[in-house]
């Protein structure tokens, strides 16, 4: 009989998570939530593109890019358009439904803010004025981030392989070149700030936590997660699923088959690519700033580490994977001295990783992790498949 | 920039009627049950160079499509182009100055020399194993690591020659050890997608290396001293046409090379020579060029193909490190050097068509001299050498766009 550990364990799991910020209370609290919240981060990053990868078999470098635009996106809402009750009448506005919204001169065309806060000063009290509201923000990411997937779906449709997986790594390449040389509009290498998840703090259930507090990014960032891994597990497990794998075997024979290719293979890019955005606007909140580095390769090799190490074909198994090397990076980070040398860890431990993601490419195919639950899962499979077929023979 | 709405308008009216071109033409070629293969990028490059004009005659006659009908238009797309940039930025040092001109020419020929050995490695790998290798800048990188070293730290006695063939040596072996360990089931069928996997298996080499040399040698940049130093002279003495410095040398008082790049140069010549010598006069050359052509025939008579695949992985690394090893000398090296390079080499291969060594090396020389016009020629100083990566990028998206078998590959 198939073994339901593993799903029984996923569920307890998933409680577990969800009550972990209640109950622990060591004194390393905020690092260790500091810690989840990344790790959810990249569980999302790793497990939308095993969907693109592993299932729809377009080996994209182009991930991180859609995540980035996502932060961007949101970043620029965040800082250049503000809301106010009464008009400003010298900077670019207009009104909507009572309430202004203002688009103020980016930092370096000018004094940014400079006729808002001229405008404010003439004001009467009561006027407000209040940033782009956070879920439209994250939406607008989103919808940056899934245009630049349909753009880039459509624009990869004839590449194959190779071709693909060259055309991402530049195309992420010019990204980041864009966001660190457009000085007047991203701040370049210095990063755009981003204001906190909940800038006025929030409470709940009667604990008021202020705009620095971990457990609310915390359930934050794990209600994304697991919105995205359920959204994830569906399109996987309907036919659309079906329809990706087609793409991933023979798309030839798919299209012969009456898979509409193009379609499903722009959908995968949208959907993997909006999800990247979505993550990335709310890490950036999460963070409070943004810079082009969160583009580098070494990012994306990270992203693509955790996929594979954990299983390319399960969604599941690759965000395990994910949060498990999350916390492995952080925990293998003390530096130690063998044999008089001083080992640099921040640097052997990526060697390490680079070794294990070409080991287990080469000898566990399936991923360490996926492996692991498949083992669980159908150990004793085999032969009681066996002791069945035999007691049929014997019945005869 | 004096008139740059002029510049986007041009800019546009090109990419407009280009667009307009390549779906009209290949309509009207296909509605006439003509030979449609190259009639979109035709298209494309009438549209862009004449606008309607060209446009409007050729959907009416549909001539039959000649290399000159492939090649003319875009000569005439490239001339549009500058006289768009020129009226626009009269004042471009690149208009005014044609001292700064020929040096840049020159300077993107020397730099488009050693690109194009870097990516015939790539090229090599993938004519005759069929995959991309995604760690041919970290071969690159310890190529330069190992001359570095060799020069500086272990043996400052050999010479500089002795520290290049040190390098060759050191990522052939690499190479060819990492292609025995990691590409053998490609070729006993074990792996479901074996694209994909070497894909990854080659990133994760990548990863792997670049940790490494970080690990083992620091994350801060090193610098080689250059291989030669020319002694100050003049020849003739008074109206000199060669002028040469320590590290510079200046022809007819206005084209001027740096030596360390001069050197790399004319190395990366020597090797090149010496490996299509060795390609075309050698049993071995032979073969490996015949297991690219046709893997089964070479096979028939008499080749073993995976020992070919070991040379071709090993020799296609090793140029890689060779270009490292004689750059290492003009730039100051770290672990991660090798990315932009490595996307250069992509650009290089897919530009000239994946697989052919010829493409390859002459991908480089237009690569070499694009960058070249894009760090001289963009105002604005800082974002040109931001965006220096972004131009081969352009010419990429490009060529994928437009004709995805390069400008000498085969149909993909």
């Amino acid at each position: 009989m198939i073994s339901h550990a593993p799903k029984i364990a996923g569920s307890v799991a998933a409680a577990l998570l969800v009550l972990f910020p209640l109950v622990y209370s060591a004194g390393n609290y905020d690092f260790v939530m500091h810690l989840w919240i990344t790790a959810f981060y990249y569980a999302i990053l790793a497990s939308s593109w095993a969907l693109l990868a592993g299932y729809g078999g377009q080996f994209s470098f182009a991930h991180l890019a859609f995540m980035a635009l996502g932060a961007y996106g949101a970043g620029i809402l965040d800082n250049y358009v503000f809301l106010t009750s009464l008009p400003t009448g010298t900077c670019t506005e207009f009104g909507l439904l009572g309430t202004n919204i203002v688009f103020l001169p980016p930092a370096g065309t000018g004094d940014a803010g400079a006729c808002l806060t001229a405008a404010r000063a003439t004001w009467p009290e009561g006027a407000t004025v209040s940033r782009f509201p956070l879920l439209l923000q994250i939406a607008f990411g989103a919808i940056v981030g899934g245009g630049a997937g349909w753009l880039i779906g459509t624009l990869v449709l004839r590449l194959r392989a190779a071709y693909l997986a060259l055309f991402t790594v530049g195309l992420s390449e010019i990204l980041r070149a864009v966001l660190s040389a457009e000085i007047w509009l991203t701040r370049g290498q210095a990063g755009m700030p981003m204001s906190p998840l909940f800038p006025e703090g929030i409470t709940i259930l009667g604990t008021t936590y202020g705009p620095a507090a971990k457990l609310p990014a915390y359930y934050v960032m794990l209600a994304l997660f697991f919105a995205t891994l359920s959204l994830l597990l569906w399109v996987a497990r309907s036919r659309i699923g079906l329809f990706l794998r087609s793409l991933r075997e023979d798309e030839d024979a798919a299209e012969a088959l009456g898979v509409d290719t193009v379609k499903w293979k722009r959908a995968v890019f949208v959907l993997t690519a909006a999800i990247a955005a979505t993550a990335g606007a709310v890490q950036g909140h999460y963070v409070g700033l943004i810079t082009p580095n969160t583009l580098v390769l070494l990012q994306m090799s990270l992203v693509i580490a955790m996929a594979v190490i954990g299983g390319l074909e399960n969604l599941v198994a690759a965000a395990i994977g994910a949060i498990l090397i999350s916390f492995a990076l952080e925990f293998l980070r003390t530096d130690f001295t063998i044999l008089g040398l001083e080992v640099d860890m921040t640097t052997w431990r990526l060697v390490f990783f680079g070794l294990l993601l070409m080991l287990t490419l080469r000898f566990l195919r399936n991923g360490v992790i996926q492996g692991a639950l498949m083992w669980i899962e159908r150990r004793g499979v085999g032969a009681e498949t066996v002791a069945k077929r035999r007691a049929a023979e014997e019945a005869k | 920039m004096d008139h740059p709405g002029f510049f986007s308008l041009a800019i546009l009216w090109m990419v407009l009627w280009g667009a307009i071109g390549g779906a009209v033409i290949h309509r009207a070629y296909l509605a006439r049950d003509l030979d449609v293969t190259a009639a979109r990028t035709v298209g494309v490059a009438v549209g862009a160079a004449t606008g309607p004009f060209g446009l409007v005659p050729l959907y009416l006659r549909t001539p039959t499509l000649t290399r000159a009908w492939q090649a003319l238009p875009w000569i005439g797309v490239v001339t549009v182009f500058l006289f768009a940039f020129r009226a626009s930025d009269p004042d471009n040092v690149c208009f005014t100055s044609g001292t700064f001109v020929t040096s840049q020419l020159v300077n993107g020929l020397i730099m488009g020399t050693i690109y194009g050995l870097m990516a015939l490695g790539l090229a090599l790998i993938f004519s005759i194993i069929g995959i991309v290798s995604f760690s041919h800048g970290e071969f690159y990188m310890i190529g330069g690591m190992v001359v570095y070293y060799m020069t500086e730290v272990w043996a400052p006695g050999l010479g500089p020659i002795a520290a290049v063939i040190a390098a060759c040596a050191v990522t052939f072996g690499i190479g060819a050890a990492f292609e025995r360990a990691f590409f053998t089931p490609i070729y006993a069928g074990k792996v479901e997608r074996p694209n994909e996997y070497a894909i990854l298996v080659t990133f994760g080499l990548a990863f792997f290396l670049q940790y490494l040399v970080q690990g083992l040698s620091g994350a801060n940049p090193v610098k080689a001293s250059p291989f030669f130093e020319l002694p100050r002279s003049e020849w003739p003495a008074g109206a000199p046409i060669i002028e040469t410095t320590r590290s510079n040398i200046k022809l007819f008082d206005m084209i001027s090379i740096s030596t360390p790049r001069l050197t790399a140069a004319i190395l990366s010549v020597v090797m090149l020579l010496a490996l299509i010598w060795f390609l075309y006069n050698t049993w071995t050359g032979r073969a490996l060029r015949a297991t690219a052509q046709d893997r089964q025939a070479a096979a028939v008579a008499g080749i073993n193909p995976g020992r070919m695949n070991m040379l071709a992985f090993g020799l296609g690394c090793m140029l890689a490190g060779l270009a490292g090893a004689v750059l290492v000398q003009a730039f100051s090296w770290l672990p991660q050097t090798g990315a932009i390079p490595a996307l250069r080499a992509f650009v290089i291969i897919v530009l000239g068509g994946l697989g052919s060594l010829p493409g390859a090396f002459i991908g480089g020389l237009i690569l070499g001299l694009v960058e070249a016009a894009g760090a001289g020629c963009v105002p604005d100083p800082t974002r040109a050498a931001a965006y220096l990566p972004a131009y081969g990028m352009i010419i990429l998206t490009l060529v994928l766009l437009l004709r995805p078998q390069g400008l000498f590959g085969r149909k993909v």
